[in-house]
């Protein structure tokens, strides 16, 4: 390029045409052109594209190297999510089961204490009716008793020697047979 | 009457020495290359000259750039690498894409070609240098190496059946003297494209550059900021310039080479 002060300065008639033209620099700069280029090649494929090449290769490497990383480590958070999946799922199922078990086991034992409870109930009714038979046959036989004293004394003072004792006896029975008829009213 | 004669004849000679003394706008004087050291052995002209000088001072930008951004290359980039990485895919975004399968052996080379046309480009935007890609014999020189390295590739991967490239499918047959004759001539005129479009790209941006910084220099202050304003607004344009002229390069390349690889018209 030309400078300014250069382009102004007042130099020699210039000749016809393009300086381009002028053949008589033409084999000096085809041979300098065609060493230049071939010193530029030679230069940058020794020094300067090894160096791009590696760098290019070796980031292509990191770069591959590191997404089979993400990738592996990618499959392993798969694997672990997969496995706390499996394990929530048998809490929840082992929960399930215990709750079940536990509905069972409840209701086995309040059946258990309602039977007992029924049986043990059944029982005191039991002992209760046969204490109150029990009673019953003591007061009957003591009421029969103190009836025949009763009746004794009576007679004795009645009638004093007049009623011997098989016949007071005899007496006794057909009053108890009697009272026997009349069960129901006594109680 | 002599004496008239006389006064015009003064008047003639002042107005020449006026203009003599003028600034002279010279546009494409800086296309002008000029040798500083001759060398010529065997009769061959090797002369380094500022054209050649500014080639090396790309070749080595371009070398230096790379090597420092890759200095000491890190797994999580800096900012130099980054940018570094980035032209590297992006040309191999490009062979890729053009090339594909079997592009790989020739990736070095696009990506050679395109950093050297692009700081080529680049560097001549830098007040007081050369554009190398400016000069004809440069470009014709890239494009004809390309060209013949096409036409090579052809014949060495597809043998005689490369010229079968020349006849495009599904034309009726009267068709074809017609047609094969273009298909040879386009083929042909591909290398005079190539290099023609990048050289008259930086031809012409330099050159308006030129008569910009001509007037920016030369016009009363009134006037020479609308220049200078144009000239930095170009430069900005240049810089693109720059860039998308190496792009189409590299694109094209692929595309002839995959051409010649592939065979499909």
């Amino acid at each position: 390029m030309i400078s300014s002060a250069y382009a102004a300065t007042a130099g020699p008639a210039p000749s016809s045409g393009l300086p381009q033209f002028d053949s008589s620099v033409f084999a000096s700069q085809m041979f300098w052109t065609v060493v230049s280029f071939l010193i530029l090649m030679y230069l940058l494929r020794r020094y300067v594209m090894p160096a791009i090449n590696d760098i290019l290769d070796s980031r292509g490497k990191k770069i591959s190297e590191d997404l089979q990383h993400a990738e592996k480590a990618r499959h392993e958070a798969e694997r672990l999510l997969a496995g706390y999946r499996e394990q929530v799922e048998r809490a929840r199922q082992m929960t399930a089961t215990t709750l079940e078990e536990a509905r069972i086991e409840a209701s086995a034992i309040r059946d258990h204490a309602l039977e007992e409870l029924t049986e043990e109930l059944a029982k005191k009714r039991t002992a209760a009716l046969e204490e109150i038979e029990r009673a019953r046959v003591n007061a009957m036989a003591e009421v029969r008793e103190a009836a025949v004293e009763i009746a004794m004394l009576a007679t004795e003072k009645l009638i004093a020697e007049s009623v011997g004792r098989a016949k007071a006896d005899e007496m006794v029975h057909a009053a108890l047979g009697h009272l026997e008829q009349n069960k129901a009213n006594l109680h | 009457m002599t004496l008239l004669l006389t006064t015009v004849a003064v008047h003639a000679e002042s107005a020449k020495a006026v203009a003599a003394a003028a600034p002279r706008m010279d546009p494409l004087h800086h296309f002008q290359v000029v040798n500083y050291i001759k060398i010529s052995p065997f009769g061959l002209d090797l002369s380094i000259s500022n054209s050649v000088i500014w080639m090396w001072i790309s070749v080595a930008a371009v070398f230096f750039f790379f090597w420092y951004a890759f200095r000491r290359p890190e797994l999580v980039p800096g900012r130099l690498q980054s940018v570094a990485e980035a032209g590297y895919l992006f040309i191999r975004g490009i062979v890729d894409e053009n090339i594909g399968s079997g592009g790989k052996p020739y990736f070095p080379m696009v990506f050679t070609l395109f950093f050297f046309v692009l700081f080529c480009n680049w560097t001549g935007l830098i007040p007081g240098s050369f554009t190398a890609t400016s000069q004809l014999i440069v470009t014709a020189t890239l494009a004809l190496g390309i060209f013949f390295l096409s036409i090579f590739l052809g014949f060495y991967k597809h043998g005689l059946k490369f010229l079968g490239f020349f006849v495009p499918s599904g034309l009726p047959v009267l068709l074809l003297p017609l047609m094969v004759p273009i298909e040879i001539i386009s083929f042909l005129a591909r290398p005079v494209s190539l290099s023609v479009r990048l050289f008259a790209n930086m031809t012409a941006g330099h050159t308006v550059l030129g008569v910009l910084f001509f007037f920016a220099a030369t016009l009363p202050w009134v006037g020479s900021w609308l220049p200078f304003g144009f000239s930095v607004v170009f430069t900005a344009v240049e810089i693109f310039i720059g860039f998308i002229q190496a792009y189409i390069f590299t694109i094209l390349t692929c595309v002839y080479i995959n051409d010649s690889l592939h065979l499909h018209h």
